[in-house]
């Protein structure tokens, strides 16, 4: 008997003890399961709202104040607290419009101010208050993504006259002209992204659409760069017949075009992956810093201190990234905040950022950062598109000084594989301890409304606060799945959303 | 002999299968605030927004998976974080230091216990 405990002891231990931890590892494991991300087949074409479905803290209350929009991108306030939204008129996918800029009224009554052609997206925008120091008061300043003709900024009347401060940025490839914010100092500040995910112009640039329009479009450096020679080798979409010839294509050089090492690339500005600031009256951009992959908003801080999010490497292209998260960083003038070797103030030669089973990622500098790039503030999650930031300023909205984020979502697969889907949220920043909380979710589940048919939040990609700090206002952009022939945005899907403490409304 | 090793390794299994798949989410909208008046627990929630959340958000699956729904005791979560495993990257001392590994498993278990 005692025997027969002793194996059933034993037996018992290797049937449950054992397989527990294998089970729960093996279920976890990132390369067995498969994707989920949030716009990922199964997500509804159609657009419910309820604002039930969306969690808060305690005390919070959330409506929608307008819906019906299409690729709405930003939001700013007028003189007398009137509400004033942007149109993308772009959105990824190859969807073409005219971008709008507009007067919400109640009702879903949108009254156009401005309209622009086909040279979306427009990414953000700001006015300038009558009673603020400086010449650029009394208008607006919106960032035009310039997909066909380049970036632009530009300063829009009340009356819809327009005026274009800085034109032919570099804005073409993946990401885009964003912004503009006004400084304490009444310059305009505003952000370029990058052409390519980390350096190489490839198949993936052809994929989004751009390259087959601008072939030799690249990456320009703000300052000059030594390169390390690292060239990587892809398929030519471009090749007539069925068979796709190889091509080498190197960094910061058109698709197709290798480098040697030691090679040195001019810097120049205006430039990819910087913020850049100009005057609300036109003239030359001036470089404020860079080393950015797309640092898509930005903000000042009540006490001043300038901030942005920049969006991480995606695992794709000639030189995929994997595990680089998005990244909160405090701006100051003339630092190098890494791209493309770095992710923070770490390499990208480091096993953390190497898909699985890949080779590890080699740096396209040739000399590393000395000092290496500054810590961010905080780190946000990998894929959530950290896209909308704003500070609370109000006691009575709370979390006082606390940076707000709209996360829009995760790509996946077309910028890299998650387990769950990533972002679809707001998320609050304690700007002391970096500490990142979610604010307002959706109830049932990660992900965008329309994949939990729910009616809650789909794709927040902006928000800002009132100019009495007391109502926190979130541009959902609707709608996007992506398959895997790419993203596919839903028009008219875009919502306007209020959140507010309920003792104040 | 044979059915009795294989009911509980079913039941394991089965299990393990529906924690894995279940919601692990635990953040402040759903469950109310984490309580970090412990400076142990405040600590880890630090370190972990460095090293943890970009893979985990708030101990939740994203690009890694869900660490909420993981009954893993605190000796193996030291464990995977040190040494890694699949896709997961180690940890080593010089950049999760044990006082500091110590201190996010004390946050992730207070984590799974929120709410």
């Amino acid at each position: 008997m005692p025997g027969l405990r002793r194996r059933s002891c034993r037996a018992f231990l290797l049937a449950g003890l054992v397989p527990v931890p294998l089970s729960l590892l093996l279920f976890s494991c990132y390369v067995i399961r498969p994707g989920q991300g949030g716009g990922q087949p199964g997500t509804r074409q159609d657009r419910k709202l309820n604002p039930e479905d969306i969690a808060l803290p305690a005390g919070y209350r959330v409506e929608a104040i307008a819906s019906g929009l299409t690729f709405p991108t930003a939001i700013t306030f007028d003189d007398a607290g009137g509400i004033y939204a942007v149109e993308g008129g772009y959105a990824y996918g190859e969807e073409w419009g005219k971008p709008r800029l507009v007067k919400v009224m109640e009702n879903n009554v949108f009254l156009p101010i401005a309209v622009g052609d086909s040279n979306g997206p427009w990414t953000g925008v700001s006015y300038q208050p009558s009673k603020a120091r400086g010449p650029g008061r009394g208008f607006f300043y919106l960032a035009e993504g310039g997909q066909l003709h380049g970036g632009r900024i530009l300063r829009i009347g009340m009356d819809g006259s327009t005026k274009a401060l800085a034109e032919n940025l570099p804005s073409y490839g993946d990401h885009h002209t964003n912004g503009p914010v006004p400084g304490p100092d009444g310059m305009l500040y505003f952000g370029q992204g990058t052409a390519t995910n980390s350096g190489v112009v490839g198949p993936d640039n052809a994929r989004f659409g751009w390259l087959a329009r601008h072939r030799d479009f690249h990456d320009t450096p703000c300052r000059d760069i030594t390169l390390a020679g690292m060239n990587y080798r892809s398929e030519d979409p471009f090749t007539p017949g069925g068979k796709r010839d190889a091509v080498a294509t190197g960094a910061y050089s058109a698709f197709g075009t290798p480098t040697v090492p030691g090679q040195v690339v001019k810097g120049e500005v205006p430039c990819n992956g910087a913020i850049m600031r100009i005057s609300p009256e036109g003239g030359k951009p001036e470089l404020v810093a860079w080393g950015f992959r797309n640092p898509f908003a930005l903000a000042f801080a009540p006490d001043g201190r300038f901030f942005a999010l920049d969006n991480g490497y995606d695992e794709r292209g000639s030189r995929p990234i994997w595990g680089a998260g998005e990244l909160l960083w405090e701006i100051h003038q003339g630092t190098w905040y890494g791209w493309p070797d770095y992710s923070g103030p770490k390499g990208l030669d480091r096993a953390e950022f190497t898909p699985p089973h890949s080779g590890t990622t080699r740096r396209l500098l040739q000399n590393p950062a000395d000092p290496p790039p500054p810590a961010p503030l905080a780190y946000l999650p990998v894929h959530a598109s950290a896209d909308g930031l704003d500070f609370s300023r109000s006691p009575e909205f709370g979390f006082r000084n606390n940076a707000f984020v709209a996360e829009f979502g995760d790509m996946a697969p077309s910028a890299g594989k998650v387990l769950e889907p990533v972002g679809f949220k707001i998320a609050r920043v304690d700007m002391g301890r970096g500490v990142v909380e979610d604010f307002a979710v959706n109830r049932k589940g990660p992900g965008p409304a329309s994949k939990l048919n729910s009616g809650g939040l789909e794709r927040p990609v902006s928000l800002r606060f009132s100019p009495d700090g007391r109502s926190l206002y979130v541009v959902d952009f609707g709608v996007m799945g992506v398959s895997a022939k790419g993203p596919e945005p839903r028009r008219m899907t875009g919502v306007i959303w209020r959140i507010w403490k309920e003792s104040v409304k | 002999m044979k059915t009795s090793s294989f009911l509980p390794l079913s039941a394991w299994v089965l299990s393990a299968w529906l924690l894995a798949g279940c919601a692990g989410r635990r953040s402040e909208p759903l469950r109310g605030s984490l309580d970090t008046s412990d400076p142990r627990i405040a600590h880890g929630q630090t370190v972990y927004m460095v090293e943890c959340e970009k893979c985990h958000p708030g101990g939740d699956a994203g690009l890694g998976p869900s660490l909420n729904n993981k009954p893993l005791p605190g000796f193996l979560v030291r464990f995977q974080a040190r040494h890694g495993l699949g896709a997961m990257p180690a940890f080593g001392k010089d950049e999760l230091p044990s006082a500091d590994l110590e201190d996010v498993a004390a946050y992730l278990k207070a984590l799974r216990g929120n709410g």
